[in-house]
């Protein structure tokens, strides 16, 4: 009997010991920025490197057009309708870890990226589920009453639906004009609106990226940067584009509180557009500075592949978050002869 | 005997009841179900209470002191987001510490800002003047602690003895004169102990550990402690006139000890955390300013014919805390030590003025005579004068 009972408590004792030093062993590692391994019991806290997702996706968002609902009228106007709801009490996962009361169009931060031609009539329907005033603030040609200024929508189910013509050509921001306008806009009330030419552009990949900040702890200093909201996003989950592809990107600025941003790129130039106006590019260059609102086109192709950084070269912003990668393939079929 | 053992129950459900209510109270107050008191926000807080400079990594430990458990996010130096562990989670209950593992291969003496942000984006940080390696703790560091107590507290106090036969020697009121100037040193320890303890508790200690009131509630504590304990003993042991200037001193010993080792901390706390510039000074300050110790202890034993070891083991008491404190000041320095241990002294000092002044007051009747209100006056003068040397 005495010999069973101390056979089954040495069983157990090796079983509870066992158990125990595999936790002990258990190891996380993350590297540095030298590329050094670090290996720890504990968790990690690394926005930088790791491999982490969070409920808004940066990829989803970078090659997604909104084109509306299109219809055309008895003289063949082209109108396209779109349906934006503005809330503003989420509160989302904005860098790992990090959870922030956004303030959404449609959701997300930055809200939908709304395309049309120059010509068609657009026309937003716009629904406030917010708890304050909200409104929609399109940069552009338009008549006084659509300017989202004095026409405010009220909370919990207001609604006005914005008409104008799209135009002029190019790439221009849409945002709440509510006061406090640093408030709203800061919260993440802001999106991407393209106008394109009757003429089309030349074919390529295109993609969308809003230079944006938060501003956690409400110091009116950002404590995260990114392109399309993530800090560090496209440096793990890097942006796969090809050899000799033409590449388009439509960069809108909407960092509040810095005066200044901007973009430069790594192993290549670019033609930069400003606002995309002009179908001429004004520059050929690796590096852009742009104010509040500034936007504009950037096209190049890549020549040799391999993994290419973008960043802001205020390296105190790229450091906070706003930085990415390319990864360019080998194209076989299209290999540039 | 029934009618005792009743009226004893009765004694104690009577001295339960009110506790009974008050329980009731509370729990009806902060209660699950209660929303009496829901209002406001709680915030979360964390403090830094400790940056390490380690080969190519930054340690900082950091202590949930909200009234909230917090996760931490994310690390920071100089305000620029660094990948970084925390062991043993990043998940930390109201008091809870945890140590946040920065690789990062930071540069000698230069100053960084250490910052750490919470699941709700708020960032805590701490600056850090120079940056230099954390000290590993050996034998050779220890000798060198020990050394430099010696010669902050051992030789100073020693040097101060060295004025007893001078003391010796003069009349009845320069020998008050003595005794007032040490009441007057002493009072000017005390405070500024008590200072030194406000000043380490407004920038390290957070203000859920109310270290104003930590400091004075320990001041007075170990005041009514050692004041109650030396009368007893006074009284029980029946001291002769001749032995109860002994046990004065050996009581100024004791509190200047104290003291020393709270100076010993400071110290060692400076050479631990890198402020070399500011140790050198605090070393040639501190050792001047002690050698006045030694007059202090040397006054009350004057008029006494006490053999040189007694004298050389008062010197002892009084000197030797500080080597204690320059070890605990540089292995293992802690706010709440820190604190701890320089509220103890100051309430030694106190009481240890207290009765040099009772026996001035026993042997003269009067305290407003011009030798001994002179003597204090001159002792806090050179306290202060000496004290900026620090």
């Amino acid at each position: 009997m005495m010999l069973m009972l101390s056979v089954i408590i040495g069983i157990s004792i090796i079983i509870v010991f066992s158990v125990y030093s595999e936790a002990q062993l258990e190891q996380k590692t993350f590297v540095t920025h030298t590329g050094q391994v670090i290996y720890t019991s504990g968790d990690i806290l690394d926005p930088v490197y790791t491999n982490s997702t969070v409920e808004f996706d940066p990829d989803q968002y970078l090659r997604n057009f909104n084109y509306g609902r299109v219809s055309e009228s008895k003289t063949d106007q082209i109108i396209r309708d779109f349906t934006i709801i503005a809330e503003d009490d989420k509160i989302q996962e904005i860098s790992p870890g990090v959870f922030y009361n956004v303030w959404t169009f449609n959701g997300t931060v930055p809200g939908p990226t709304i395309r049309a031609t120059e010509g068609d009539l657009v026309r937003v329907n716009f629904i406030n589920n917010g708890s304050k005033s909200h409104t929609m603030h399109f940069h552009g040609i338009h008549p006084a009453e659509m300017d989202g200024v004095f026409e405010l929508v009220g909370p919990n189910g207001g609604q006005f639906t914005y008409e104008f013509i799209a135009g002029p050509v190019g790439v221009h921001p849409y945002h709440c004009h509510v006061m406090p306008l640093e408030e709203h806009i800061s919260h993440g009330l802001y999106g991407v609106y393209i106008v394109d030419p009757k003429t089309p552009r030349p074919k390529a990949d295109e993609m969308v990226m809003v230079l944006n900040g938060f501003d956690t702890d409400f110091d009116t200093e950002n404590n995260f940067y990114a392109a399309n909201s993530i800090p560090f996003y496209y440096q793990h989950h890097p942006i796969q584009i090809k050899t000799n592809d033409l590449i388009r990107i439509y960069v809108v600025n909407m960092v509040e509180f810095d005066p200044i941003n901007n973009f430069h790129l790594h192993g290549n130039l670019y033609n930069y557009y400003p606002t995309g106006t002009d179908l001429i590019p004004s520059t050929f260059t690796d590096m852009i500075t742009l104010s509040q609102t500034e936007r504009g086109i950037m096209e190049f192709q890549y020549k040799y592949p391999g993994k290419y950084l973008f960043h802001a070269h205020k390296v105190e912003f790229s450091e906070k978050g706003w930085t990415g990668l390319f990864l360019v393939q080998e194209d076989k079929e299209n290999s540039g002869d | 005997m029934e009618e005792i053992k009743k009226s004893r129950i009765r004694t104690i459900t009577s001295g339960l009841i009110p506790f009974v209510f008050l329980i009731v109270m509370i729990l009806y107050i902060v209660g699950p179900s209660s929303d009496l008191l829901n209002f406001g926000v709680p915030l979360p807080e964390i403090t830094v209470e400790k940056v390490e400079f380690i080969d190519s990594e930054i340690q900082v430990l950091v202590r949930n002191t909200g009234p909230i458990s917090v996760n931490i996010a994310m690390a920071d130096v100089n305000d620029r987001i660094q990948p970084a562990a925390i062991e043993p989670d990043k998940s930390l209950d109201r008091f809870e510490t945890a140590l946040v593992r920065i690789p990062f291969s930071w540069n000698h003496a230069e100053p960084y800002t250490i910052g750490i942000t919470l699941d709700n984006g708020v960032r805590f940080h701490k600056f850090i003047e120079a940056a230099t390696p954390a000290l590993k703790s050996d034998y050779q560091l220890a000798g060198f602690f020990a050394i430099i107590g010696t010669y902050v507290g051992v030789i100073p106090v020693m040097i101060g003895l060295l004025w007893l036969p001078f003391i010796k020697r003069i009349g009845k009121n320069k020998y008050n004169f003595f005794l007032a100037l040490t009441v007057g040193m002493l009072i000017f320890l005390g405070i500024d102990a008590m200072l030194e303890g406000f000043e380490v508790s407004k920038e390290n200690l957070s203000a859920n550990f109310n270290g104003g009131l930590l400091i004075i509630t320990i001041t007075l504590l170990s005041f009514l402690g050692l004041y109650y304990s030396a009368e007893k003993l006074t009284s029980r042991t029946g001291l002769t006139a001749s032995s109860k200037p002994f046990a004065i001193g050996l009581m100024i010993a004791i509190g200047i000890g104290l003291h020393n080792l709270g100076e010993g901390l400071a110290i060692g706390a400076a050479i631990a955390l890198g402020q070399v510039a500011l140790s050198t000074f605090l070393i040639v300050g501190f050792a001047l300013h002690n050698t006045t110790e030694g007059i202090a202890i040397a006054s009350p034993l004057a008029k006494t014919k006490s053999p040189i070891f007694k004298i050389i083991i008062l010197g002892l008491i009084a000197g030797t805390p500080a080597i204690v404190g320059t070890w605990v000041g540089g292995f293992f320095y802690s706010t709440y030590t820190a604190i701890i241990f320089l509220s103890i002294g100051a309430g030694a000092i106190f009481q240890v003025a207290l009765i040099i002044s009772k026996w001035l007051y026993q042997s003269e009747q009067k305290l407003v005579q011009t030798s001994i209100v002179s003597g204090v006056g001159a002792g806090m003068l050179i306290m202060y004068l000496t004290s900026i040397l620090v």
